[in-house]
């Protein structure tokens, strides 16, 4: 019977396989994604410092004061000045340190503008490379307006660089996220959020959607690939010789919703490099791009 | 002007069709063949034992507050079950759709759910957890406990009590009824916005959610009025605010909260139903319209929903650890006024459910900073009850294991918000499953404050105990389970496993999401220990005779009167004295003093125009739906009727005799809840309002 209340912690050991690189949070790569690895550090330790000696209290004052135990027995006092100030005194003061803390970091990451890469973007403006991305129903499309081609489901970003977001979406709302790399941000049609990363290590993350957004919301991964400066002018070079083109009457057809199973890339040449700004004024004038119910029914089921 | 709905309409049936009917599908045949069955067996039951009228009589006229508190605390429990079943079909959806390879079954890509299917299970879990399963049985709850803790016959409003609970009731029926006519929304319970307007939802999904919600919310409302004006204003003799009980009240704080919150949700919602239905633009994209108003309205409701759910749970605690500590509550006036400052900052924080937005660092620095201050009185709470435990006498009977349980999970419900407080940190894990398992945290402390609850008050009301022993199976099954499901689950909110996923695209989530599915095995298994704890309990109901005060260290008023409660609680008003009134009787030895003598009783008379009015709201909900437009001018017109037969209604209720009371009183059993009132068929036709 007394082995019952530990055996409640057996679960808890499935934390220890937390140093696997499964836990992506673990595992920022770049500077965004580490201050806010820390925070949660930071957070969690300041946290654990007052609750931990809270449970442990209760925990003993719970065994202590069993009926059984025939302990101290006060059955009046209910009442300790002093007690009751410092019961409203600790939480202020870990309230207010952890406050000065949070305002401070929102700073350092905010996704518009992060203090933390404000010094490189100032040094080196021609590290920032722009993005426009576009939600549809239900993938991912990216505009690269400087360079005038656009990708389904494919972030391609050269190492090194600031990679400034502007998202917007055709239909309804999604939050767009790389947990290694990049904040979660909603992206609303009609209108323009922003988000931001750095890109210093080489490598492919995971990205996706991540506020559900209807049907096809399961399958709306996309690839996120840092590469070399000199990968990322080839990898353009092959986009711009695709004989598909990307302009706004031709993205009505990449508008109509439909899921892209298995998040097939496709590559555009000559994207129109205003699409982002046609895309959110024609949400503005009441464009939308309705889901049927038999498509909601037909999509990931194999009943067609 | 209305807005034409795709799909076919008819004059008559409106959108409705047979194919609207999903009668080929395996999952909701089984449930339906189920649901079929034990209705009818209930229905069989009560014309075998010939109880219809018994039931019309007794429960669905009655106005008195303890039987429409058991009531409402059904419906939770029902509604409970339901959303219960919605999870397990998520969970192990989840946990079969795992990787683009998972094989799938009965017509789905992946797993056993298409997404069409999927999208409305969840929905379907959250909307009826928050609204259907915890709202009731916590409304049952203040419904029971507030008028016998602070010594009044009844409610304020008896009679707008009843309508209370039937409005409630049909919003639950109709989200029941959208398993097997139709669906239910996909589109989350919060209403993702512009998700749920016309182009992306075209199906009468949306409009069962936002119908059951608004026309429960109105009953909600209703309640939050009736509260407020009970604690005020029909508080025993010498029962001054600060003799008040906690759960009073907590109970007198989420009210006023419900009372000015809901409101916001019935505007943000009709809004919505105009988009809908009349072809507005309030919260489109374009055409002026503002998708982040709808988010802004509903959070400034959902916010202060959270804590009009925690508050009286919190209430709960203080007085279940009190009583099985054997001392009085560490701080009574710093909890009242930690109380107060949570219900206060609750109207502060909304805009912590979207930092991610892009609000820009000085609004998101604003709702972080308040948002941390919740801690401050949360955490004064923690703090008292940690001192009522110092120097006590601690029985672990059952409600004090859910009890301390709930302390536990408050715990790490408050570690793991005090994270999501920081934008930074948010930004990493809003719209994760670390969020869900946080706020299940939370919402499982509700819950174990309820099983508490349940546990301890049932005697008071049954006049017998839950079975200690399989409660305690109950208990363990019930906590090894939580915790196991969501250690798993905030695990996989660090491996980057985001919500409302219909197939987990990445294979390293299955670890965890095994380990999940085995916690909600143990949810299973708990489940029917709760079913065989409920059977075990009534059969040897009759075993010991219980005295007014079961636990033998309660505190409070409601312990004062026999047990189970005479349906007038009160033969005579009594006296407040002080705080815990019935220790300090217990203390002087005058618990058990009988009064010289009985003075009349004026007695609320039962009314059947509730429950009719509810089937109104229900008929007209679903009309809505349909847009069946000559249905719902009917239900309205229903509603409209009964308001006004209600408004010409001279029945000013009863006097009980002192005679009558003298003889109830000297044969106790005879006052049970479960009991039938004397005959009235004679009113009293000039009786005096009490």
């Amino acid at each position: 019977m007394r082995l019952k209340p530990y055996l409640a912690l057996l679960p808890m050991l499935a934390l220890g396989a937390c140093s696997s690189g499964d836990y992506l949070l673990f595992h920022p790569i770049n500077a965004i994604a580490t201050q806010e690895w820390h925070a949660t550090i930071v957070d969690t330790v300041v946290m654990t410092l007052i609750i931990l000696p809270v449970l442990l209290a209760i925990a003993f004052f719970g065994w202590r004061y069993r009926k059984s135990a025939n302990a101290a027995y006060d059955p009046d006092w209910s009442h300790n000045t002093v007690l009751e100030l410092l019961v409203w005194g600790v939480p202020f003061v870990v309230v207010a340190g952890l406050g000065l803390y949070s305002v401070k970091t929102i700073y350092a990451v905010e996704p518009y503008q992060p203090g933390l890469l404000q010094k490189q973007v100032n040094a080196d403006p021609q590290s920032v490379l722009n993005v426009d991305v576009i939600n549809t129903d239900w993938q991912w499309v990216f505009v690269y307006p400087a360079q005038h081609i656009a990708t389904i489901d494919e972030l391609e970003v050269p190492q090194g660089s600031v990679v400034r977001m502007r998202l917007t979406s055709t239909s309804v709302s999604n939050d767009i996220y790389i947990p290694q790399l990049a904040p979660m941000i909603a992206v609303m049609p009609g209108m323009r959020t922003r988000d931001s990363f750095d890109a210093p290590v080489l490598g492919e993350y995971t990205g996706f959607g991540a506020d559900f957004s209807g049907a096809g919301f399961s399958w709306m991964q996309f690839a996120t690939h840092v590469v070399s400066q000199a990968d990322f002018n080839a990898w353009v070079q092959q986009a711009a010789a695709s004989p598909n083109q990307l302009s706004y009457a031709a993205f009505q057809k990449v508008a109509q919703p439909h899921a892209n199973i298995g998040a097939k890339v496709s590559y555009f040449s000559n994207a129109d490099p205003l699409l982002f700004d046609e895309v959110i004024a024609a949400a503005q004038a009441g464009v939308v791009y309705p889901v049927s119910a038999e498509l909601t029914k037909s999509i990931g089921s194999n009943e067609k | 002007m209305q807005l034409q709905a795709p799909g076919p309409w008819s004059l008559l049936l409106g959108r409705l069709t047979l194919d609207q009917i999903p009668y080929t599908n395996p999952i909701l045949q089984v449930t339906f063949a189920v649901a079929a069955l034990v209705g009818l067996a209930v229905v069989g039951v009560v014309l075998y034992y010939k109880k219809v009228g018994y039931l019309w009589r007794e429960w669905l006229t009655t106005v008195d507050h303890k039987k429409i508190g058991v009531m409402y605390i059904i419906v939770g429990l029902v509604m409970l079950f339901r959303g219960f079943a919605d999870g397990l079909l998520i969970r192990t959806q989840q946990v079969l759709a795992n990787g683009p390879h998972a094989a799938g079954f009965l017509g789905a890509t992946h797993g056993f759910l298409p997404p069409f299917h999927f999208d409305q299970v969840y929905s379907a879990h959250g909307t009826i957890m928050i609204l259907f399963a915890a709202t009731p049985i916590l409304t049952g709850f203040q419904n029971i406990v507030v008028p016998l803790q602070i010594g009044a016959r009844d409610m304020a409003f008896p009679y707008m009590n009843a309508v209370s609970l039937w409005l409630t009731t049909a919003a639950a029926a109709l989200v029941m009824i959208s398993l097997f006519v139709g669906d239910f929304s996909q589109a989350g319970w919060v209403g993702l916005i512009p998700l749920t307007e016309l182009p992306y939802s075209p199906g009468t999904g949306v409009d069962y959610w936002m119908w059951a919600i608004q026309i429960s919310s109105v009953g909600t409302t209703l309640n939050a009025i009736n509260m407020i004006v009970t604690i005020v204003d029909m508080r025993a003799p010498g029962m001054t605010w600060f003799r008040m009980p906690v759960f009073s009240w907590t109970t007198l704080s989420t009210n006023i909260i419900g009372l000015t919150a809901f409101p916001v949700l019935g505007v943000a919602l009709a809004l919505l139903g105009a988009d809908r239905y009349l072809g507005t633009h309030f919260f489109t994209a374009g055409m002026g319209g503002n998708l982040m108003l709808y988010t802004n309205l509903f959070w400034i409701w959902g916010h202060p929903e959270v804590y009009f759910l925690i508050l009286p749970t919190f209430g709960v605690l203080s007085e279940v650890i009190p009583t099985f500590s054997e001392k009085p509550i560490f701080g009574y006036v710093t909890m009242v006024a930690a109380t107060f400052a949570i219900a206060g900052i609750s109207w502060l924080v909304w805009l912590h459910h979207f930092f991610t937005m892009g609000s820009g660092p000085d609004i998101n620095g604003f709702f972080s900073v308040a948002t941390m201050l919740v801690g401050i009185p949360t955490g004064v709470k923690v703090f008292n009850w940690m001192f009522t435990l110092y120097r006590g006498r601690i029985s672990y009977t059952v409600p004090m294991l859910w009890a301390m349980f709930g302390l536990f999970l408050l715990l790490v419900g408050g570690l793991t918000g005090m994270m999501l407080a920081l934008p930074a940190v948010n930004y990493t894990v809003h719209d994760s499953v670390f969020v869900i398992a946080h706020f299940h945290c939370m919402v499982l402390m509700v819950v174990c404050a309820g099983f508490a609850g349940v546990t301890y008050w049932f005697p008071k009301l049954f006049g017998f105990r839950l079975d200690e022993g399989w409660g305690k199976a109950f208990f363990w099954t019930f906590a090894i389970g939580t915790i196991t499901v969501f250690t798993a689950m905030f695990a996989l909110g660090f491996e980057g496993e985001t919500r409302r996923l219909e197939w987990t695209f990445n294979t390293a989530w299955k670890p965890m999401l095994v380990i999940e599915e085995l916690g909600m095995v143990l949810y299973v298994l708990s489940l029917a220990l709760f079913a065989i704890m409920l059977i075990v309990s009534i059969r040897n109901r009759n075993k010991e005779h219980l005295g007014s005060d079961p636990w033998g260290t309660s505190r409070t008023l409601e312990w004062l009167t026999p047990t189970p409660v005479p349906f007038y609680n009160f033969a005579v008003t009594p006296q407040v004295n002080t705080r815990d009134e019935l220790a300090w009787r217990r203390k002087h030895g005058v618990e058990h003093t009988k009064p010289d003598a009985y003075e009349e009783i004026h007695m609320p008379s039962n009314s059947g125009l509730p429950v009719i009015l509810g089937a109104c709201a229900g008929i007209w909900g679903f009309a809505m739906i349909w847009r069946i437009w000559w249905l719902a001018a009917l239900g309205l017109l229903g509603i409209v009727m009964i308001v006004i037969i209600r408004s010409f209604d001279k029945n000013a209720g009863y006097h009980l005799q002192p005679r009558e009371i003298e003889t109830m009183e000297r044969n106790l059993t005879i006052g049970s809840i479960t009991s039938e009132q004397p005959d009235r068929s004679h009113h009293i036709p000039h009786a005096e309002a009490h």
